[in-house]
């Protein structure tokens, strides 16, 4: 399986995204969001996805997956500690850490490790197991020594014209293990795996790149991202793990409503881009890639359930997850649903947190071994009964 | 002021930098010989070893952004001695006004960069009221019939001018300035007062910001610093706290003023009750949490922008008191009384941030991370900090600061591999190093930018990281060895080469003497042996090493061969 995660920086806003659309909590909701909320008629309408819930007019992508059962919505997820710190909140979450400083590696190169441990069919006989899509590692990968960062694929080489194949075996020479003692090893082992990268992905040829299956990028960070993901992939060079961001999503003021604004535009954005790499992925032939791949969107936190007077939302607690692809049971929205009313409130100011992201990003790593490895995965935490997401 | 070797002896004496064990000896065995514009500095210097390379390489690699012959030369003509010229380089560097800069200003002038020195109103009426104005204009203007269609996109990039035009300028100075660490520091207080500067009202008034609050209070005092910062419109903009207002508070600038700004990630306590804290009785609690957050984001409510047109549309920091929210406020335990006068609420966090020992502490580590290593000890970074507190009045605290952490023994007897060059210094110390001409084009920008550290363009508030571990990663490294190979191939506009020409005196410009001059040129020292052999293999090309290379071959291979050194393990480290 090749997991993907897509990590909304910033912390997005759940109930743009997921919004309330009948019951009580309607109510609660268009109190607290006079003018931010996703109405319930006209052209901006939210996308129903269940009695209660709808998405945000300009997910549509994303409505549609849910229709399918691809998607899955967990809701009210987070941090069980809380903070309303960015930086604390995501390096929580990506190490795992249950104090703001603590654990030192991040959750996606453990669960590389783990799943490298666990019988399948097929060894990886690669080197490029990890990657992050973009110009820094996220501390998901943190400490793990397999992870590249890839920013484009093209260019990706040291465009040292005749002489690149002398400068390439000199620096595998000068950053070899020996060859420098005195030098600190840690640069030794950084260098000799870019160099190894530009070996791989020299050698799987990537070219120019046209997605098939009709696949339609919108432009931007995510959509290029996935669209350079979706190209890896295609070169089949062993990928298992891979951490992908998007920016942004601190909207303290306008925001927008369902018809436009930030929001709107971002999470079209997110919504086109996701569609449009299953698509391409789906098409890539006989054991499409698409059925290996298992997607996972997150968030640091979500925001402040009544809006601030410059139509922005300040930083919350509870938030949500999204999962799709391989095995993902979709159409359906997990976890306990906290309310909206004051008292249901965390502080009476955010949505409550109910699912630990821990137990959530455990049944999409590990599915069946959750019970036995789930405490591996994220150190200290002890798994609750699988949902049944996978 | 004038350098004086008792004073700085004296905070030797007197306060932390004794016990470090400072000015006992270093153990720098030799002073380099002053080395002439086109000969390496000295051929017999020690190979590098681990802690035992020459003091100037030292002080160059971690206070500049790069050695050059000239920079060695100006260093060592400083004093009798290594430590010498080391107390007369700080001291002088610390005092930047003082220090003529005419070729770096003439090389700005050149470029005609207009908004530079432009005040705050100027900056706003020429890129925010006149790009507005020019496009309302067009929206009410029909079309011409024949002319070229005005792009939405044309006025973002008249706003974004002053951003552009500083961008530019700071790779001027990085590499022509003879204030070099002013320049560091430069760098690094636009890291930790980050504002993404290409967008939004930030990047019409950024010329602003990097002029009279960063380049100005840089080696100044913390607290006015910190003033500056708050009431400058670029940050109230970027971080939302011109719309702070009682009636709709925004929590945006005064959660980062806390937790980035001043005490830091390490002193938060979360989303406690303000009354647990410790210390909170005392008036004097070991940390914050969320309840502080918000009261100061009450106490700077008000704290805005003139952007109106009734008030001149200045483009400056303004005060409204209507918005301002007056009631009585508790901040890090201390009580504020309602109806204070205006300004004094924000002001007064301002003070107790400032003040507090977890802001000396955060920013003192920042420091010395900066320039000593990764893991600056914790008996360095405290030592540190209880001049900034004992300093926190003086007009120069930060100078203080910076004059001790300079001169610490921890600074200049680390080995040489503590601080990995990020993508910038390892832009600008190629270009130093090689005697580049120089001009940031836009073409060598979009080349820089892929390896991820454009200035000015990290988005979010925290600016960009400063570990080895996030900048040893592939497209940093891939970028980094690109960039040496473009630039040496002196095919970039704006860039012009001129290797042969530097190494032109040699008597016999064989492969190994070639590899020998560039290597010492390039490091200030030895290539270690195996780079060397590399180095002279890549310009023989299998042929003998010593014997001397036709002109046509040294123009060919030359460009690759410097850019082999700028990718070998000794050019990574920031001495």
């Amino acid at each position: 399986m090749i997991l993907v995660q897509i990590f909304l920086r910033g912390g997005c806003d759940t109930l743009s995204l997921v919004a309330p659309i009948d019951g009580p909590d309607r109510k609660h909701y268009e109190d607290a969001r006079p003018s931010l909320k996703i109405p319930i008629s006209g052209s901006n309408k939210a996308l129903p996805i269940t009695s209660t819930f709808g998405f945000h007019p300009a997910a549509k992508a994303l409505q549609t997956l849910f229709i399918e059962k691809r998607l899955a919505v967990i809701q009210a997820t987070g941090l069980m500690r809380p903070t309303r710190s960015h930086f604390d909140a995501q390096m929580m979450i990506e190490t795992g850490a249950t104090e703001n400083r603590g654990q030192l590696d991040g959750w996606l190169g453990r669960y590389l490790t783990l799943s490298q441990a666990a019988p399948k069919a097929i060894h990886n006989s690669h080197s490029i197991e990890a990657v992050a899509i973009g110009a820094q590692l996220p501390n998901s990968l943190l400490a793990c020594n397999k992870a590249l960062v890839v920013n484009s694929l093209s260019g990706f080489d040291i465009a040292g014209g005749r002489f690149q194949e002398d400068q390439r075996a000199a620096l595998r020479r000068m950053y070899g293990e020996n060859s420098n003692p005195l030098l600190n090893q840690w640069i030794n082992q950084s260098a000799t795996e870019t160099l190894n990268a530009i070996d791989e992905i020299e050698s799987a040829n990537p070219g120019a790149y046209s997605p098939t299956g009709g696949a339609q990028y919108p432009g931007g960070e995510i959509g290029n991202r996935l669209k350079s993901l979706a190209q890896l992939l295609k070169m089949e060079i062993g990928l298992e793990a891979i951490a992908i961001d998007m920016g942004g999503w601190d909207t303290h003021k306008y925001q927008g409503n369902g018809g436009e604004g930030q929001f709107a535009r971002m999470i079209g954005e997110l919504s086109g881009a996701v569609e449009a790499f299953l698509k391409d992925l789906d098409s890539s032939g006989k054991d499409s890639i698409g059925s290996r791949v298992r997607v996972v969107v997150l968030t640091e936190f979500g925001r402040r359930v009544k809006e601030n007077g410059n139509g922005g939302t300040d930083h919350g607690h509870g938030s949500f997850m999204l999962a799709l692809g391989q095995g993902v049971n979709g159409g359906k929205i997990y976890g306990t649903w906290p309310g909206l009313s004051s008292e249901q409130l965390f502080e009476r100011a955010d949505l409550k947190v109910t699912t630990d992201y821990r137990q959530i990003l455990s049944e999409l790593a590990l599915g069946d071994r959750l019970m036995s490895e789930a405490p591996k995965l994220f150190p200290g935490f002890v798994p609750q009964k699988a949902t049944g997401l996978v | 002021m004038k350098f004086s070797r008792r004073k700085v002896i004296g905070i030797g004496a007197a306060g932390a930098l004794g016990a470090l064990g400072e000015l006992a000896g270093i153990g720098i065995p030799l002073r380099v010989e002053a080395a002439g514009k086109n000969s390496p500095p000295s051929p017999h210097l020690p190979a590098n070893e681990k802690g035992s390379q020459p003091l100037v390489l030292t002080v160059l690699g971690k206070a500049t952004y790069g050695q050059t012959p000239e920079a060695i030369e100006a260093f060592n003509g400083l004093g009798s001695t290594q430590v010498a010229a080391r107390h007369s380089f700080i001291e002088a560097q610390l005092h930047p006004q003082q220090i003529s800069d005419a070729v770096c200003e003439h090389k700005i002038t050149q470029l005609g960069l207009v908004s530079l020195n432009k005040d705050l109103a100027k900056l706003w009426a020429d890129y925010f009221v006149e790009p507005n104005r020019l496009k309302d204009e067009m929206k009410d203007a029909p079309p011409k019939p024949g002319a070229p269609p005005v792009k939405m996109k044309d006025f973002n990039q008249m706003k974004i001018q002053p951003a552009m035009e500083t961008e530019a300028a700071t790779w001027i100075r990085a590499v022509y300035s003879q204030r070099q660490v002013h320049e560091i520091l430069t760098e690094f207080w636009h890291d930790h007062f980050n504002i993404f500067a290409y967008d939004g009202n930030q990047a019409p008034v950024f010329a602003h910001f990097d002029r009279e609050v960063v380049r100005k209070h840089a080696l100044g005092n913390f607290r006015e610093f910190l003033e500056a910062v708050a009431k400058s419109p670029a940050m109230l903009f970027y971080l939302d706290n011109f719309v702070n207002q009682s009636s709709n508070p925004n929590e945006n600038y005064a959660r980062e003023l806390f937790e980035l700004h001043t005490l830091g990630a390490d002193n938060y306590l979360g989303t406690e009750d303000r009354s647990k804290v410790p210390g909170f009785a005392q008036k004097n609690p070991l940390g914050y949490v969320d309840g502080d957050v918000y009261e100061a984001a009450r106490c700077l409510t008000g704290w805005r922008v003139d952007t109106g047109k009734n008030t001149g549309e200045t483009g400056s920091f303004a005060y409204v008191d209507q918005f301002h929210d007056r009631f009585q406020k508790i901040v890090l335990g201390r009580q504020f009384p309602e109806l204070q006068p205006p300004l004094k609420d924000g002001e007064l966090v301002l003070d107790l941030l400032a003040e507090h020992p977890g802001t000396a502490h955060t920013i003192c580590k920042k420091l010395c991370r900066r320039f000593v290593a990764d893991q600056p000890s914790e008996v360095l970074i405290r030592s540190a900090a209880q001049i900034f507190i004992d300093k926190r009045k003086a007009p120069d605290q930060l100078l203080q600061v910076m004059r001790f952490i300079l001169s610490s023994a921890e600074f200049s007897s680390g080995s040489a591999e503590q601080k990995l060059r990020r993508p910038f210094e390892s832009a600008v110390a190629l270009l130093r190093a090689t005697g580049c001409e120089f001009q940031p084009s836009e073409k060598f920008l979009n080349i820089f930018n892929r390896a991820g550290q454009r200035r000015f363009g990290w988005r979010t508030p925290d600016g960009y990281p400063d570990t080895k571990e996030k900048w040893g990663n592939t497209t940093a490294w891939l970028e980094k060895w690109r960039l040496a190979n473009q630039l040496m191939g002196g095919k970039i506009e704006g860039v012009k080469v001129q290797l042969t020409a530097i190494s032109d005196h040699l008597s016999v410009k064989s492969p190994h003497a070639l590899a020998e001059f560039w290597g010492n040129r390039m490091l200030g020292m030895p290539l270690s042996p195996n780079a060397l052999k590399e180095v002279t293999d890549l310009l023989a090309q299998g042929r003998d090493p010593m014997r001397a290379l036709p002109p046509v071959q040294i123009e060919n291979r030359l460009g690759p061969a410097v850019a082999l050194i700028a990718m070998s393990p000794q050019f990574q480290w920031r001495g």
